[in-house]
């Protein structure tokens, strides 16, 4: 009797204990879970560390010595003494990297607005499907993308170049005599022309995925209620990608207020349209590594870093506000 | 052995299925709602599709006009019509002429083999880093990790040139002036890369299906080389391809820390070339240049392409929007 008990009564607490730790939510199981999860979660700290390591290593160490080198003064005599705030209050004070900083903005204030509506009408285009060959228009406008900043402006330089481009040439032919895009009334334009060619495509491809994203429902509901097109694209489609639209704003102002390569390349080609700060990045390259003051060009770097920042959050919370108010 | 099996065998078929069904899904959404509902006449598809080829004409310009340019002399390229070829010939010179011989020295060559380095160990490398740390915000929940993450994300805000002027700074107390290490390094560091990844695992690597590996008893880093990276191969060569494009085209950073001619990018160099030509002096230069640029696009051109279905999915350029 008890040989054949025996060897019954093993199993149950082997069964009891797969249960409790796999299937039924009794006091061991939950205890067991959480250290289980806890283990668990912690080694997944490794996955980012190596991220981490890098990333503290290569950009907030440098940011960090970036400060604390822009509150310096080295001096050719005397070495370096600590100065406080003055580098940033000469920076500050400085008309030339004020005035490249308006620059930049109008060079935003135009160029991001101009560029988003011909990359959303091109996205909504494709997206209803109203243009013939719509995936092949898709892929020609998407190249420039792949085109460094560069070579793109390197191209457009030549094609505007006032004494033998083509598109000067143009102009000229149509009637505009004397037209010289590299001119300083004509250098921002025409930047703002490069930036476009450069950057539309990338915009529509972001705006084009999340209008598909919008259900085909809210668009069939539209039309049964008998919404126009114009109506269907402004009022229902537009608020549905308003995410997308907040982030491409928000990048292209970060992007745009450190305009540096083209004003850089353009300015071989036509010095006296571009002054030494330009654009504040200019004013930051000529400073540091053009004249050696890398104590001032760091707080420049800081104060532009600063400026951004304030920009694109104020940018950010103005849009969402809105969005409240909408709803 | 035969768990793997098991456990691989119907998700991938599933995946497959439900990969078949979204290329379907957008297939059938190419005409999502019929035309005709809008009440849309023909001309306005016309003129639509005319705006389309407008823009398209814009957008190819400049690429048109440098590759008919690259086959021109010197003194062509600025008086022959810019939109048509003209005699002599001069593609292949010009093309011989940008590996072999601009100082004596083929410095071309340098410049494209410095550029693919730098592309390929910085695209590759942060690639890697992003999909491990994508994983790690994704997935795991230790501790600071919300507070982690934002502080990566916040980078996105640090404008380049006040992470490259500080690097430079630092470079030049440590030695990293001049140094292949001082361009890939931070070419590591790729907070978009990381949003990225983290938004792909979150949407194609199932919670269910970490803990049944772990239940299975699969230690974590077996579960990421055998479950997780199965699934996420589309998102890493998205971010592989932002990323290897990023460092093709960098500027900025290779600029101001590299001051020794043979260790330039393709851009660096470029600009370089286009500085001294046009500051007179260098002769016979402008076809260099053109060719020069030529050859710089199209390797990225080609590798858009080949990789076409990443970004024309709108796989993951859907989720920087999310």
């Amino acid at each position: 009797m008890s040989g054949t008990m025996t060897p019954a009564a093993p199993p149950a607490p082997r069964a009891a204990r797969i249960g409790s730790r796999l299937v039924r939510s009794d006091v061991p199981f939950q205890k067991g879970h959480t250290n289980f999860v806890r283990r668990r979660d912690r080694r997944g700290a490794w996955f980012v560390a190596p991220f981490l390591v890098v990333f503290f290593l290569f950009l907030v160490i440098p940011l960090g010595y970036a400060i604390y080198e822009s509150l310096y003064t080295s001096k050719l005599v005397g070495g370096t003494s600590f100065s406080g705030f003055a580098n940033y209050s000469t920076t500050l004070h400085s008309g030339p990297f004020w005035a490249g900083f308006l620059r930049v903005c109008i060079f935003a204030a135009i160029q991001i607005p101009v560029m988003l509506a011909i990359s959303f009408f091109f996205a909504t285009m494709f997206d209803l499907g109203v243009a013939r060959f719509g995936r092949f228009w898709r892929t020609v406008f998407f190249i420039p993308f792949a085109v460094p900043s560069v070579v793109g402006t390197v191209m457009w330089a030549f094609l505007l170049d006032p004494a033998a481009g083509p598109f000067t040439k143009l102009v000229h032919d149509l009637g505009f005599h004397n037209s010289n895009f590299f001119s300083s009334s004509l250098i921002v334009p025409t930047i703002i022309l490069i930036a476009i060619w450069e950057w539309t495509g990338y915009n529509m491809m972001i705006l084009y995925t999340a209008l598909r994203a919008v259900p085909r429902e809210v668009v069939e509901a539209a039309v049964m209620d008998g919404a126009s097109l114009s109506r269907i694209v402004l009022r229902v489609k537009l608020p549905l990608v308003r995410p997308a639209m907040v982030m491409l704003v928000f990048l292209n102002v970060i992007g745009a207020l450190q305009l540096f390569t083209e004003p850089l390349l353009l300015s071989n080609f036509q010095p006296q349209a571009i002054s030494d700060a330009f654009t504040p990045t200019f004013y930051i390259y000529n400073t540091g590594i053009g004249g050696g003051q890398y104590d001032l060009a760091a707080a420049a770097a800081v104060i532009l870093a600063v400026l951004i920042i304030i920009i694109s959050v104020a940018s950010l919370l103005f849009r969402r506000g809105q969005g409240d108010r909408a709803q | 052995m035969t768990r793997a099996i098991v456990l691989e065998g119907p998700l991938s078929a599933r995946e497959k299925r439900a990969a078949r069904r979204e290329v379907r899904r957008q297939e059938d959404a190419i005409g999502q709602v019929p035309l005709r509902l809008y009440g849309l006449k023909k001309g306005t598809v016309n003129f639509i599709t005319v705006l389309c080829a407008l823009f398209a004409m814009f957008t190819i310009a400049p690429i048109v006009w440098i590759l008919i340019n690259s086959t021109k002399n010197q003194a062509n390229i600025f008086q022959s019509f810019g939109f048509w070829f003209a005699r002599p010939f001069e593609l292949f010179h010009n093309f011989g002429n940008l590996f072999q011989d601009v100082e004596g020295d083929g410095i071309y060559t340098q410049w494209l083999a410095n550029t693919a380095i730098y592309a390929v160990l910085g695209g590759v490398g942060s690639t890697i880093l992003s999909t491990l740390a994508g994983y790690g915000f994704a997935r795991f929940s230790f501790r600071g990790v919300k507070a982690t993450f934002a502080l990566v994300i916040s980078a996105l805000l640090v404008p380049i040139t006040a992470i490259s002027l500080p690097l430079y700074l630092v470079y030049a107390k440590i030695g990293l002036i001049n140094s292949l290490w001082g361009m890939v390094l931070p070419s590591l560091v790729s907070p978009v890369g990381v949003y990225l990844m983290r938004t792909f695992i979150r949407g194609s690597v199932p919670r269910e299906l970490l803990d049944a590996a772990r239940i299975d008893g699969a230690g974590e880093i077996k579960i990421f080389f055998r479950v997780v990276l199965p699934l996420i191969v589309p998102g890493m060569m998205t971010v592989l391809l932002i990323s290897v494009v990023g460092v093709w085209n960098n500027f900025f950073l290779p600029l101001i820390i590299f001051t020794k001619e043979n260790l330039y990018p393709l851009t660096v160099g470029i600009a370089n070339w286009a500085n001294r030509a046009v500051s007179g002096g260098d002769a016979n230069v402008f076809p260099l240049i053109l060719m020069g640029c030529v050859v710089t696009i199209i390797p990225l051109i080609v590798l858009f392409i080949v990789l076409q279905r990443y970004w024309k999915s709108g796989m993951l350029f859907g989720s920087i929007t999310g």
